[in-house]
Parts: C-alpha cells; sequence; structure tokens
C-alpha cells in the first residue's frame, strides 16, 4: 500500500479525508481486492496503535508495528497477507498465523476478542453445571450473584443464587459446522439480534462469501 | 487588526441574544439534550423514519474490508430497505415491510423469511431502562467531524466480559451513525462501520431499491415460521443465564432445508441478543428426511459466535453477538422442563 493510500486510510478512519477524496478512495477500494485487505488490515491495527480509548496493550506491540508500518511496509504487508481472516463458519482453530509481529498483534487482537480475561474477577469456586449436561467442560465460577431466570421453576428461576460461570479455558472456536446450517441458524437470528448488531449479522452474512475452504472441509462430519 | 466599533457592535447583538436564549432553556432541557441516552434515540428515531443512501466500509477484525450500499426508503407507512455488498460477494438483502429476501449469487440460493419486526438494517438501540444501565455505562466523549460533519461520539461499554460492547459517531445535525465501531469488554475494536458518502433526500426511485442479483437458476429457501415445535421440543429452556439476559421470546421455527420446527428461544439483555435453536433429533424426524449430522462446538460468525452441543439427544445451538463464553454458557445450561414448569410471564410467542 502506498504512503499516498495509508495517508488517505488514515485521514478516512480520523474523519479528515475530503468528500472528493473519499470518493476516489471508495472507487479504488471497490476495484482493488488487494487493497481492500491492505485497508482493513491497516484500519484494524491502527485503530489500537492510534490510541483509541480503552485499548489496552499490555506488550508495547504497537510501536513494533509501527516500525514495521513505517520502515518496512511492503514486508509487513507481506506478513500481515499471512493472517487468515475469521470465517464464520468454519473453525477458527485452522487459521494459523504465520511469525512476524503484525501478525502477533493481530492475533493478538482476536484472542482479546476470543479470550477474555479474568483476571479482575474473583474466581471462587467451581461450578458442577445443570443437571443433565455430562459434556460440559469443566467450568470455573465467578461473579456469584441473584439472577432471575423467567419461566423457570423455582429450583431454577426466581431469584436465586447462582454461579456465572465461563469456560476456564477458551482458546480458539473448535466446531464442525456446516456451511448451510449455519447460514440458517444465523439468518433466523437475524430477526431478533441486538439491534445494533443487527448490522453486524446481516453485513457478516454479506461478507463471508469468498471462502477458499472447500466444502468438504467445512461441512466435514466430526 | 482593528476592529470597527460598530462591527464589534453588531457581533456582541446576536451573541447577547443566543446567550439569552440559552439561559431561556431550563437546566433540565440543556442537560437532557447532552444526555448520551437522548442522542441514542434520536439516533433510533432517525435510523427507522428517516430516508437515507450511503455507502460505508464494512471493517472486520482480522482484515477485511467490504464496501456496501444501504438504502433505506420510509413513504406512505411502508419501509423498503436493501443492503448491497459493492464488491466482493455481490450479496443483498432486501427488505419490506414484512419479508426479508437474501440473496447470495455466490451460493447460488436466495433465502427469504416473513419478518414481524421492522427494525432497519443499520440496527438501532432500544430505550435505555434501568436494566441496560446496569450492564452498560454509556458516556459521550468529545465530538469530532466526520465528512465534514460535526458528530457527537457515545460510547456504549460493557461493564462484564458477556456482552459487546458500542461506540457510535453521531451526525449533530441528523443523528444519523455515521461511523459504529463493535467493541470488546476491554474496549478493543472488533468491527467497524465508516460512512463514506451519506444523503438523505426526500424521495428515492424504487430502482434503487431493486436487487442488482439475476435470480435465474437460484434455489429459492423460504424459512417457515408459522409452526409450533413438539411438545418436547417446546418445554427447552436455559436453566441459568448470564448476568442480565432473560427469556424475551419463545417460539418455534422452521429453519431453511429442515423439516421439522425447533423451538427458537431468544435470551437479551436488553441490548444483546442470543438465539438458541433446540432441534429434533434424528429420531424424532420424519423417516424421509435425511440424517443429520449432529454439530459440536464453537465457530465465529463474523464479530459473533456459534456454539453447538447436543443434550438429551437434541441439537441444541446458541447464536449471537456476543462473547463466546456468553453462547457457551447458555447453550449448555439448555434443559428440559417438564410440561406447565416453563412457561412464564417474561416469554411472548411470536408465531
Amino acid at each position: 500500500m502506498s504512503e499516498q493510500i495509508r495517508e488517505q486510510v488514515s485521514a478516512f478512519l480520523d474523519g479528515e479525508l475530503p468528500s472528493s477524496e473519499t470518493e476516489l478512495l471508495l472507487k479504488r477500494l471497490t476495484r482493488d481486492a488487494d487493497l481492500r485487505g491492505s485497508f482493513g488490515r491497516y484500519a484494524v491495527i491502527g485503530e489500537a496503535c492510534r490510541g483509541a480509548k480503552n485499548v489496552d496493550f499490555r506488550v508495547d506491540l504497537c510501536a513494533r508495528i509501527n516500525r514495521q508500518l513505517d520502515g518496512d511496509a511492503a514486508a509487513a504487508g507481506t506478513r500481515f497477507g499471512a493472517v487468515a481472516r475469521p470465517q464464520w463458519w468454519r473453525p477458527v482453530a485452522g487459521a494459523t498465523v504465520a511469525a512476524g509481529v503484525a501478525v502477533v498483534a493481530v492475533f493478538a487482537l482476536q484472542q482479546r476478542a476470543h479470550t477474555p480475561t479474568f483476571a479482575s474477577v474473583p474466581t471462587v469456586a467451581v461450578s458442577s453445571g445443570a443437571a443433565g449436561n455430562a459434556a460440559r467442560p469443566a467450568l470455573v465460577a465467578m461473579t456469584p450473584a441473584l439472577v432471575t431466570t423467567p419461566g423457570m421453576p423455582a429450583a431454577f428461576g426466581s431469584r436465586e443464587p447462582v454461579s456465572y460461570t465461563t469456560p476456564s479455558a477458551l482458546a480458539e472456536p473448535t466446531g464442525t459446522f456446516a456451511t448451510a446450517r449455519l447460514t440458517n441458524y444465523v439468518f433466523a437470528h437475524s430477526k431478533y439480534p441486538s439491534l445494533l448488531g443487527q448490522r453486524d449479522v446481516l453485513t457478516d452474512l454479506i461478507v463471508e462469501s469468498d471462502d477458499p475452504t472447500p466444502p468438504s472441509n467445512r461441512e466435514k462430519a466430526p | 487588526m482593528m476592529i470597527p466599533t460598530m462591527a464589534r457592535g453588531s457581533w456582541l447583538l446576536p451573541c447577547a441574544f443566543v446567550g439569552l436564549l440559552v439561559l431561556a432553556i431550563p437546566p433540565r432541557a440543556r442537560a437532557a439534550d447532552d444526555d448520551p441516552r437522548v442522542w441514542l434515540e434520536k439516533m433510533n428515531h432517525a435510523l427507522a423514519t428517516r430516508n437515507y443512501d450511503g455507502t460505508f466500509m464494512h471493517i472486520a477484525e482480522g482484515g477485511r474490508i467490504e464496501t456496501m450500499r444501504i438504502v433505506h426508503r420510509v413513504e406512505g407507512g411502508q419501509v423498503t430497505e436493501r443492503l448491497a455488498s459493492m464488491d466482493g460477494s455481490g450479496r443483498e438483502f432486501v427488505r419490506n415491510n414484512d419479508e426479508l429476501t437474501c440473496y447470495l449469487p455466490d451460493k447460488r440460493t436466495i433465502l427469504v423469511e416473513p419478518r414481524q419486526e421492522h427494525g432497519p438494517f443499520l440496527g438501532s438501540l432500544p430505550q435505555f431502562g434501568a436494566g441496560v444501565n446496569e450492564f452498560y455505562q454509556i458516556d459521550s466523549l468529545p465530538g469530532t467531524r466526520i465528512l465534514g460533519r460535526p458528530v457527537r461520539v457515545i460510547a456504549v461499554n460493557p461493564k462484564d466480559q458477556f456482552r459487546f460492547g458500542y461506540r457510535l459517531w453521531l451526525d449533530e445535525k441528523t443523528a444519523m451513525p455515521l461511523r459504529t465501531q463493535l467493541c470488546d469488554a476491554r474496549g478493543n475494536v472488533i468491527e467497524q462501520i465508516a460512512f463514506a458518502r451519506l444523503d438523505m433526500p426526500d424521495s428515492i426511485p424504487d430502482s434503487d431499491l431493486a436487487p442488482a442479483v439475476r435470480t435465474q437458476g437460484m434455489r429459492w429457501v423460504r424459512q417457515m415460521p408459522r409452526d409450533s415445535a413438539s411438545t418436547d421440543l417446546a418445554n427447552y429452556r436455559a436453566s441459568q443465564l448470564p448476568p442480565g439476559f432473560r427469556l424475551t421470546v419463545a417460539g418455534a421455527q422452521t429453519l431453511g432445508g429442515a423439516s421439522v420446527p425447533a423451538t427458537h428461544l431468544v435470551y437479551s439483555d436488553g441490548l444483546a441478543t442470543v438465539s438458541v435453536f433446540v432441534e429434533a433429533s434424528s429420531d424424532e424426524r420424519p423417516a424421509s428426511t435425511p440424517p443429520v449430522v449432529p454439530m459440536q462446538g464453537l465457530t465465529r460468525v463474523g464479530s459473533g459466535f456459534v456454539f453447538s452441543t447436543v443434550v438429551e439427544g437434541h441439537q441444541v445451538t446458541a447464536v449471537g453477538e456476543v462473547p463466546a463464553q456468553t453462547v457457551e454458557f447458555i447453550a449448555h445450561s439448555v434443559k428440559a422442563y417438564g410440561v406447565g414448569e416453563a412457561t412464564g410471564s417474561s416469554e411472548s410467542a411470536h408465531h
């Protein structure tokens, strides 16, 4: 991505790109798939590196990424290119990332989305989970509180102390799913998303299209 | 530079007038205008009631951008909306008052589903009640400019790890969201939408709402919502929920390609929503139905997740634009209840 395009991308995300130049950038993005990929990678990483509120990097990845972007843009682009984007109808576990600072940064961002950190949440007990869930993984209880589960019998519902639980280890999505069935679930769910989330659900359905993974791999039975 | 006395006087006069006007506004009204919740309601209203035609970039985590066009028309009480990819897939969604059609040319498929809800494609936020405030922190951030317009920036931050948050850049004049970000509990951006162009015309021609997809030879799949699940399936509910989530809808739905209706449960904290589908086991399906391979595990759905497991022989799948542990938590807690146990005042049959 040329320096000029990078500057345009940065200006656009900062809301400072003139409308005439925005139109030109848009046309270039529409025509150029490679540029779209570069733009996206830059956008995600740049968001963190511009000091977006609340972005918390425990290691100084931003500075290293900036060095890559500033000093070796081509190399950085190559490395970014090695990142497999999340595909919602295939296990992300297969999307291994190549070595490289930028890749590590992207991976770190993904990890934050996938695997929350509960360092600040007191871990108090181990929950046995609900009856009849033999396949339920070991769960670590967190944040005991009162919850009402409407419509449930007293034993499970009305203001009964429960332990909120979360998987103790959730490194990567690991399911085996069939594309068509997932599409049907998501489509049916899109009627009741979190309103703002509806945008996400439907735009994701639009975006997720050029999955390079052969169907035989994606729809393999467990 | 010296300013002529007259000029200074002519400049001060309107300022004084504006100042008097501001003083005349009750402090409570001024405070309400700055309340981010009020602005979110303004955004809701704008998204649902205004005509708009815009192009935006959808930037996903992991490095992917897609350019899309959104056209939203409200005419004579009828809402028509079109969301189309301008590159890549060529996928389109077209919604009229009661039906959503999803054109997937790359899959040679068209999905059609009746819709009783009229939320716009770009989404909106519900009115914020005390329940939502308990789990989200809503703040105004310093304003800025986007597309040459002054914008108001609002952050909706989750207070725990069970939900995502948002940052919104709202046009000061129209309250339209010119930019939105989906963030995790730590504020990291997962996805964002940034408008490159947004027009709000008085009228929009039909041609701008017609799909550009050639449908010849494509397979039509119609979702059938007006079914009822078997008594067995209808008694499944989540026994435990993350804080703030509650059952808001319980019904049945025949998913595309299926012959037997599934139970469709919707759990919401007022902002985030998780759907749970409970499907019949192979033993309960008609003999003519092809066998269905059970799915188990977690996978990503754009910014959200899908988690499937098998409970008492039934396929249970939770879908939501929430963190992974939330769908997994809810799916794992699903269990059957006896007849009469699983009916509550908060349920509302939607089909």
